[in-house]
């Protein structure tokens, strides 16, 4: 029974790996890896909270859950955009803590073996090279592939979280 | 204990350890008690708390643990004899071993053995030998000659092997578990056709054939009992026994029908064999009692009557033994008494039996309570329970006020939805019940500590507890337990005087400290109350004043003020810091908790009559009443608990300080306001203060206005918390969701106090 369990879980892993998801965002294509998504959903009614950076923008409820929403854009210093029917939100589990990530559009799951994917441009002095994981190819299409975990917690949220721990 | 330790023993260790936890917990309270009065009744109940720890331990081979519980265990039982004199000492001795025990389970919980305790144990053991001998020596002739009936376990005592630290706890005789488990299975059939039989004889007193039958099987029990050493039981089966022969013979009992109290008596016998069965030991609480009732049953004989009047026993046994006439016409023929003299005695005989009827108490049947069934669940478990209800809650409110139902006749779902809501509710009240736990367990842990307290400050207390079975939350439980220790410490170190002092002023030289609980108001109160000397407000002003804590001379202050200042951290008007208190922690702990849980601290003092501390709790953490509040496009909820009022200014009630800060008149006061779009950065329907709502909120003792735009009704929300991603956030304490479906932010009234001090600082630097 034991060793079902942990074969099925093999068997998830491996099909997990690999995979990405991918999203538009402002002209460009993005991937995140798929283990750390849970869900998408459509946009919906955000309820503002005081005192966030301004990319935190405010808390929904995923059925009976309060999760907080980041706008990615905004994480990125992009410029602004209204909401649309496409645009999603894209509900990520790191570590525990449930986050919606809110994207332009959310485009495919895809296939990018390791061999595909090429380290992140060292030589990037924007700030926003930091989240980068890597360069993924397919065909001709490149992805930026984005770390999950230093996109919620890197820069700003390291603050913000290190000012709470202080207090 | 070096082999590999599997899971199955670690889950029956983690049993052991969170059973003994309880047990531990029990105990302390009965020990401090012990202290005060060694009724028979405690020691035994701590002894077999002691027995049962000592059995599982070795079980389990923690042989530390088991050498100290064995150790104990062995004091108790030379107390529980009477072969010792109690002495204060040795309630230390046996707190000390609870103390160690909880280390050593702390121990086993983490590393699976107690193996690092050695010398603890060494110690602990050691001082309980040594109480043993020195209770023993002086009276070792005297304990030799009461304890007939069960011979003193002196010889082994002694000795605490590990071995023998696992042996049963009856030192006379070797019963094997299977001899046990024979003797219990028997004697639980002997009482249960003794209980028929007595139920048929009770019903038809003429059925001598029944009675025979109880007496049979009471005998067979008795003998059994006698064999295996279990001697509380053979006496009262020993003594209804007698009365069962003298019913059968036919004499007069001094009721009636004794059948009831008999029934009573074979219950407590039914108890014993349960306790047996579970290993426990067989003795009897108040056997005394119990026989003593029997006694009563049985009815004064003629004949000491007589002899009592004059007349010559011998006549009266030569009467009795012509037996055919009543005694007193047999005397009369023989002229051994005069007539009168009968009359005298069998009237007293009546008298008796009349008063001894009076005295049994009529049919005190106390069937065994059917055994309470607990089972324990893992508090995540149950907190998810909870929340999935909370979120039906929701989901039924979103279901029945869906605006696709708009507008159409729907009587048959009407009556569905209110079927459910109904439901729903009694559902969500059962959830909130099952998180209550009775505050028992908490207050009696403050015996310990006031105990220990009242022992190092040299104070005399009389701790009172009241309202013990109140239910709280158990989280609630957990926040007010360190305040409880806190104010508890400042009633005993600062609040009670020194029994000198106390008689001085004409007080009992014992303080008293009341403890209670009770619900009120939608809330929980707990109190702690002393007769001590009160608060100085003298020297908390003078201290206050000292620390920069107020401004001014502080004569513009209510006493609620005054008595709230004791609640600043780093405050304290002790001269000197003991090692109980005087840092001022404490009250700032106190605050803080309280805080945590939305509760308030009332503080009412008399100089010289004493200090009365409420703390008020809301009856439930996870859902509260809100008043829905509008500003702008964002909603938010207030606690209604903090809202006094509220009302449309107008602008007359209005007064702008020079420095800018906005204050309402409320009547005869002016309160601060806070612009609550200010603080949500949000643009409201009108800035102008006569066009919106303001809220007056309480929180501790200030009280300030909230400004809004518009109050949207009121609602029972179910709390949630941010996510910790967000953190905490200044001015809100949570978030719940509306029925329809939107997240609505709850507002924190207590920052929102200090965000409106610190945004009128600033406002104030700009300028």
């Amino acid at each position: 029974m034991a060793e079902d369990l942990t074969m099925t879980n093999l068997d998830n892993e491996d099909t997990q790996k690999d995979k990405y998801l991918t999203f538009h965002l402002a002209g460009e294509d993005y991937g995140i890896e798929i283990r750390y998504v849970i869900e998408i959903i459509g946009i919906q009614n955000i309820t503002e909270v005081p005192d966030m950076p301004s990319f935190i923008r405010g808390v929904i409820n995923l059925r009976g859950k309060v999760i907080p929403v980041m706008d990615v854009r905004a994480r990125f210093n992009l410029s602004d955009r209204d909401y649309d029917d496409r645009t999603c939100i894209i509900v990520v589990n790191v570590e525990g803590t449930e986050v919606g990530l809110v994207v332009d559009e959310v485009s495919e799951v895809a296939d990018i073996p390791e061999n595909h994917v090429e380290p992140p441009p060292k030589t990037s002095k924007d700030s926003e090279g930091s989240y980068i994981q890597g360069m993924g190819k397919i065909n001709n299409d490149v992805k930026i592939l984005l770390d999950v975990h230093k996109l919620l917690y890197s820069g700003e949220m390291q603050e913000l979280s290190a000012s709470l721990d202080e207090q | 204990m070096s082999m590999q330790i599997d899971d199955d023993q670690i889950e029956i260790i983690q049993e052991f350890v969170t059973e003994s936890r309880d047990m531990i917990e029990q105990l302390e309270p009965a020990i401090i008690e012990l202290g005060q009065n060694s009724d028979p009744e405690t020691i035994n109940a701590i002894f077999r708390l002691f027995h049962s720890m000592k059995g599982s331990a070795g079980f389990l081979e923690f042989d530390h643990l088991t050498r100290v519980a064995h150790a104990a265990e062995n004091l108790l039982d030379l107390i529980r004899n009477k072969e010792i004199e109690l002495v204060p000492d040795h309630v230390n001795l046996l707190c000390a071993s609870c103390d160690f025990a909880k280390e050593a389970l702390d121990m086993i919980e983490s590393d699976y053995n107690d193996d690092s305790m050695v010398s603890a144990a060494d110690d602990i053991s050691e001082k309980l030998h040594q109480a043993i001998e020195r209770g023993k020596n002086p009276e070792l002739q005297a304990a030799e000659e009461d304890a007939p009936k069960a011979p003193a376990p002196t010889s082994q005592a002694l000795s605490v092997d590990n071995a023998e630290a696992a042996e049963d706890g009856f030192p006379q005789m070797e019963i094997t578990e299977e001899m046990r488990l024979s003797f219990v299975q028997e004697g639980n059939e002997l009482l249960q056709n003794a209980e028929q039989g007595l139920l048929l004889w009770g019903e038809s007193p003429e059925d001598k054939d029944s009675l025979g039958e109880v007496f049979r099987h009471i005998h067979s029990f008795k003998g059994n009992c006698g064999f295996f050493g279990f001697s509380d039981l053979e006496k009262l089966s020993h003594q209804m026994e007698n009365i069962l022969d003298r019913a059968k013979s036919g004499s007069k009992l001094a009721v009636d029908n004794p059948a009831d109290q008999l029934l009573a008596s074979l219950d407590i016998l039914q108890q014993g064999i349960n306790n047996i069965s579970e290993g426990k030991t067989d003795s009897i609480n108040n056997l005394h009692d119990h026989i003593e009732d029997l006694n009563r049953l049985v009815a004064p004989l003629l004949g000491d009557f007589l002899v009592e009047e004059g007349v010559l026993e011998e006549a009266i046994s030569t009467a009795v033994q012509t037996q055919k006439k009543p005694v007193g016409e047999i005397l009369i023929q023989q002229g051994s008494a005069s007539k009168e003299q009968i009359d005298t005695a069998l009237k007293k005989q009546l008298d008796n039996l009349n008063k001894a009827k009076a005295e049994v108490k009529p049919a005190a049947r106390t069937k065994t309570p059917a055994k309470r069934q607990d089972i324990r669940v893992e508090l995540g478990k149950l907190d998810n329970l909870i929340n999935l209800i909370g979120e039906l809650v929701i989901a039924e409110n979103m279901l029945i006020h869906n605006p696709d139902l708009k507008g159409l006749e729907l009587e048959n779902f009407n009556k569905a939805g209110q079927h459910m809501s109904k439901l729903v509710r009694e559902l969500q009240e059962m959830a909130m019940t099952i998180r209550m736990i009775p505050v028992s367990g908490l207050f009696r842990r403050m015996i310990r500590l006031v105990h220990d307290i009242s022992v190092k400050a040299g104070k005399k207390v009389d701790l009172q507890l009241i309202g013990e079975e109140t239910e709280i939350d158990k989280t609630v439980i957990e926040t007010i337990t360190d305040p409880l220790v806190h104010l508890l410490r400042n009633s005993l170190d600062h609040g009670l005087e020194t029994p000198a002092e106390r008689v001085a002023t004409g007080k009992n030289e014992k303080g008293t400290v009341r403890l209670s609980a009770r619900h009120e108001e939608g809330e929980v109160w707990v109190t702690i109350e002393d007769d001590g000397r009160g608060l100085n407000r003298a020297k908390i002003l003078e201290k206050a004043i000292s620390k920069g804590l107020i401004e001014g001379d502080g004569s513009d202050l209510t006493e609620k003020q005054i008595n709230n200042l004791i609640f600043a951290p780093g405050f304290s008007t002790a001269a000197q810091i003991t090692d109980i208190s005087g840092r001022g922690v404490g009250m700032d702990v106190v605050k803080r908790n309280l805080e945590k849980i939305k509760g308030k601290i009332d503080v009412n003092t008399t100089p010289g009559k004493g200090t009365r501390i409420t703390l008020r709790i809301p009856l439930t953490l996870a859902i509260i009443d809100g008043m829905i509040v509008r500003v702008g496009t964002t909603t938010c909820i207030v606690p209604t608990l903090s809202i006094l009022e509220a009302y449309r200014p107008e602008m007359d009630q209005i007064t702008i300080t020079p420095d800018g800060a906005e204050l309402a008149r409320v009547r005869e006061n002016f309160f601060p306001i806070v612009r609550l779009h200010e603080i949500l950065d949000k643009e409201p329907d009108s800035r102008n203060l006569s066009d919106g709502i303001l809220i007056v909120l309480e929180y501790l003792d200030s009280r300030f206005c909230l400004f809004i735009d518009e109050i949207l009704g009121q609602q029972q929300t179910v709390i949630k918390g941010l996510s910790d991603f967000i953190g905490t956030v200044p001015g809100v304490s949570g978030c719940t969701i509306l029925g329809d479906g939107g997240v609505s932010l709850i507002l924190d009234v207590g920052t929102l106090v200090e965000s409106a001090d610190s945004k009128k600082l600033d406002s104030e630097d700009v300028e």
